[in-house]
C-alpha cells in the first residue's frame, strides 16, 4: 500500500482541502499571496519568501455573492473566484495579485480590489502581442510588480534571491513534464485524474515542498506494476481550464486523457525560464511568449500583410503537433468555458489544423460547475463512438 | 417517453412501442418493454441483446449495452432513408445535427446553450397562446403573414408573444413567426456541420407539419421525415443491438449479457 503521506495520496488530500497547508505555513508566521491565473511570475514572490497561492474558485460553489458586483453573462471562472472571496473563503490571504491576462480577469481586479481589504493588492498588465514592444513593456510592468512587492516586504529582491527561486521553479516544470511522460505508455501508468489533483495541489504549495511531493509521485508512478486501465482512445484536452476530477471523469470514464492542455494541465510547465543578465528580461520572455493561452495574438510574421492561413495555424497551434506525435493522440476534445471569447475565437482555426493533421477533434462547452454533467457526457461518448 | 423497437435477426421490427418515462427513469423502462414484449408475444428472456439510449441509458438495468443517441439515431435514420448524409433530431431536450456516411455517425453537433432551439420552445409557447402542441403546424399554416420573433431566449420570446397578443396580432401569424425563428436556429446549427444532401428530421418537432415547412425553408432544401419521427433512435439501438449480436455470434464469441430480470428497479441499492 502507499504511504499515505506521500506521492498520490497526499496530493489527493491536497486536492481535497486544498486551503489547509496553506492557513498552517500562515500559522506559522508566512504570508500567503494569492493569484487567480497562471501568467502571474511566482518566482518574485518565492525569491521574497513568499508563498504563492493560485485562487481556483471552488466549482462545486454555487455563485450568489459575486452576482452583486459582476454581469451575468461573463466568465465562469472568475465569477465562482470572486465569489469564494466575498464570501470569506480566502481570508487567510495577505495579498492578492491580478494580471490583464484576459478581459474578465482585468474588469473582476477592481471589483476585487474595492470589496476586500487584502494588506497587499497588485495589478499587472500584460501586453496581448508577442511584439519585442511588448516584451519592453511587460519588463517594465514587472519592475513596477517588483517596486511594489519589496514595499510590502520592506525587503529588497536581489538577483540572487530571484535566479535560485527561477532554479526552483524551473525544476518544478521539468518534474511536471517528466510526470507527463508517463502517460505516453499505453496504457498510461498515471490518469490524466489524477494528474489533476497533482497540479491543483501544487498550486497551493511553496515550490520545494511542490517539487517534493512531485519526485515523490514521479518515483510512485514509475514503480507501479500496472498502468491505468487501457479505453479506446488515447485524448488530447485543450482548453482554458480543465482542474476538476468531476470534469475528468466525464472524459476518463471512456478513454485515457493523456494530455490535459490547460491551466489545470500542462499549460504553466511546457518551457523554462530563460537566465539572462537581468532575470525579469527572462520572466517577461517567458511568461509572454512561452504559456500558449488563446489570449495572447500570435502573428505568423511581425508585419506580415499578405495572409498564408496554413502559416499563421502554424504559429497559433504548431506546439500541438508534437505532443500529437508524441503522445499518439488519435482524438482532441475542444473543452471551452462558457463565455470564454478568446478561446471560442479559437476554434474554427483550431479545427483546421487538427484536420490537417488527421487528428477526429469535437467541441464541448461547459459553465465551469458540476451541477448538469449528463449532456456533456453524452458529447463525448458519442464522438469517441465516431472515432472508434 | 421511453421507447422500445423490438427486431428479430432478419431485421423484422416485432414491435415498436411509445409509454412515458416518468421522474425515475429506471423504474418505467421495464414497463414499457412490457408492453412491448406483450405485442411481440415474447419472453424476456427471448430476447438475444439489449442496447439502451438517449439520457436514462444508464438507467435501463436489463440493457447489454449503453450507445449514446447521436449514433443511435443516425443507424435508425439511415436505416429508413439509406441516402441520409445530415440529420437533425429535435426533441424537447435538446437539438441535434448529424452527419451520416455509410450508416454511420461521423461528426455532429448539438445545442449548447439552453431551450433555445429545442422542442420546449414550442412546449412554452404553445402554452402561453393557449394552443395544444398538436395543434400547432396545423394552425400556422393559416398564417397571412410571418411576425418576427427576435428573441431566441424561451422565456423573452414568450414575453414577446404576449406583448404581440396584446397589440391584437393573430396567434397563426405569431406561430409562423416561432416556427421560422425555432427553425432558423437550427438552421445555423446545421450549417456548422455542412448541409449535405439527402436530409432528414427527426423528433418530435418532425410532427409539426409548420415546423417541417419552416425548416425546409431556412435550409432552402428538400427534407424527409420517417412516419415515426419518435422512434428512430430506439429503431437504431435495436440495428446496433441486432449487428453486435449477430456479429459475436459469427465470430463464435460469447457476449456477456444482463440478466434478464423485468422487474422494477430502485435506485441508491
Amino acid at each position: 500500500m502507499s504511504d499515505k503521506n506521500k506521492g498520490l495520496s497526499k496530493a489527493q488530500e491536497i486536492y481535497l482541502n486544498r486551503s489547509q497547508r496553506a492557513r498552517e505555513l500562515r500559522a506559522a508566521g508566512k504570508k500567503i499571496i494569492g493569484y487567480p491565473c497562471v501568467y502571474v511570475p511566482l518566482e518574485m514572490l518565492t525569491a521574497l519568501d513568499l508563498v504563492p497561492y493560485q485562487t481556483c474558485g471552488d466549482i462545486k460553489e454555487p455563485v450568489t455573492e459575486a452576482d452583486r458586483a459582476l454581469p451575468h453573462s461573463f466568465c465562469p471562472i472568475m465569477r465562482n473566484c470572486l465569489d469564494c472571496a466575498l464570501k470569506g473563503k480566502d481570508d487567510f490571504l495577505d495579498g492578492m495579485i491580478t494580471i490583464h491576462s484576459c478581459d474578465p480577469q482585468e474588469k473582476t481586479a477592481r471589483v476585487w480590489e474595492s470589496y476586500t481589504n487584502y494588506p497587499y493588492f497588485h495589478f499587472i498588465d500584460m501586453p496581448i502581442t508577442v511584439r519585442p514592444e511588448a516584451l519592453e513593456y511587460f519588463k517594465s510592468q514587472l519592475n513596477d510588480f517588483r517596486k511594489t512587492l519589496e514595499a510590502f516586504t520592506g525587503k529588497k529582491l536581489s538577483t540572487d534571491k530571484l535566479e535560485a527561486a527561477i532554479k526552483s521553479h524551473n525544476q518544478q516544470r521539468a518534474l511536471v513534464r517528466e510526470l507527463y511522460e508517463l502517460t505516453k505508455p499505453s496504457p498510461p501508468l498515471i490518469s490524466g485524474t489524477e494528474i489533476v489533483q497533482v497540479l491543483k495541489a501544487l498550486a497551493g504549495l511553496p515550490v520545494v515542498e511542490g517539487n517534493d511531493l512531485l519526485t515523490e509521485t514521479i518515483s510512485e508512478v514509475k514503480n507501479r506494476t500496472a498502468g491505468s486501465e487501457k479505453k479506446s482512445a488515447r485524448l488530447l484536452i485543450w482548453s482554458s481550464i480543465l482542474d476538476d476530477t468531476d470534469i475528468m471523469q466525464v472524459f476518463e470514464t471512456k478513454a485515457n486523457v493523456v494530455m490535459n492542455e490547460s491551466c489545470g494541465g500542462i499549460r504553466a510547465y511546457r518551457a523554462g525560464v530563460k537566465f539572462t543578465a537581468d532575470p525579469l528580461e527572462g520572466l517577461a520572455d517567458y511568461y509572454l511568449n512561452e504559456i500558449t493561452c488563446a489570449r495572447t495574438f500570435r502573428q505568423a510574421t511581425l508585419g506580415e500583410t499578405k495572409k498564408d492561413y496554413a502559416r499563421d495555424l502554424q504559429s497559433r497551434f504548431g506546439y500541438l503537433k508534437g505532443i500529437i506525435k508524441e503522445w499518439k493522440i488519435n482524438g482532441a476534445i475542444m473543452l471551452l468555458v462558457r463565455y470564454c471569447d478568446p478561446f471560442a475565437f479559437e476554434i474554427p482555426s483550431l479545427k483546421d489544423y487538427f484536420d490537417s493533421l488527421g487528428v477526429p477533434s469535437t467541441y464541448i462547452e461547459y459553465d465551469y460547475t458540476t451541477g448538469a454533467l449528463a449532456p456533456l457526457r453524452t458529447r463525448v461518448e458519442a464522438f469517441l463512438e465516431t472515432i472508434s | 417517453m421511453t421507447k422500445v423497437v423490438l427486431m428479430d435477426k432478419s431485421g423484422n421490427l416485432l414491435s415498436a412501442i411509445k409509454g412515458p418515462t416518468g421522474p425515475e427513469h429506471r423504474q418505467l423502462a421495464n414497463e414499457v418493454m412490457r408492453q412491448a414484449l406483450e405485442q411481440a408475444s415474447l419472453q424476456i428472456n427471448d430476447i438475444s441483446y439489449i442496447v439502451a439510449t438517449g439520457y436514462g441509458r444508464l438507467n435501463v438495468p436489463f440493457a447489454d449495452r449503453q450507445i449514446t443517441e447521436l449514433s443511435c439515431h443516425a443507424r435508425g435514420v439511415s436505416s429508413l432513408f439509406p441516402n441520409v448524409r445530415t440529420a437533425i433530431d429535435i426533441g424537447g431536450q435538446d437539438a441535434k445535427c448529424m452527419k451520416i456516411a455509410n450508416g454511420r455517425l461521423t461528426n455532429f453537433v448539438m445545442n449548447d446553450k439552453c431551450a433555445a432551439g429545442t422542442g420546449r420552445f414550442l412546449e412554452v409557447t404553445a402554452a402561453t397562446l393557449g394552443i395544444r402542441l398538436e395543434d400547432m403546424g396545423g394552425i400556422s399554416l393559416n398564417a397571412t403573414k410571418k411576425i418576427q420573433i427576435s428573441n431566441l431566449c424561451t422565456i423573452f420570446a414568450q414575453q414577446e408573444v404576449v406583448a404581440l397578443l396584446s397589440h391584437g396580432e393573430k396567434p397563426e401569424n405569431i406561430l409562423a413567426g416561432l416556427h421560422d425563428a425555432l427553425a432558423s436556429r437550427v438552421a445555423a446549427l446545421v450549417r456548422r456541420l455542412g448541409i449535405e444532401p439527402d436530409l432528414v428530421l427527426t423528433g418530435g418537432v418532425a410532427k409539426n407539419i409548420g415546423m417541417v415547412r419552416a425548416m425546409k425553408e431556412s435550409l432552402g432544401c428538400e427534407l424527409f421525415v420517417p412516419e415515426e419521427p419518435l422512434l428512430t433512435g430506439a429503431l437504431g439501438a435495436a440495428i446496433l443491438a441486432k449487428e453486435i449480436y449477430m456479429k459475436a455470434a459469427a465470430e463464435g464469441e460469447a457476449l456477456p449479457t444482463k440478466s434478464r430480470r423485468l422487474e422494477k428497479a430502485t435506485f441508491f441499492t
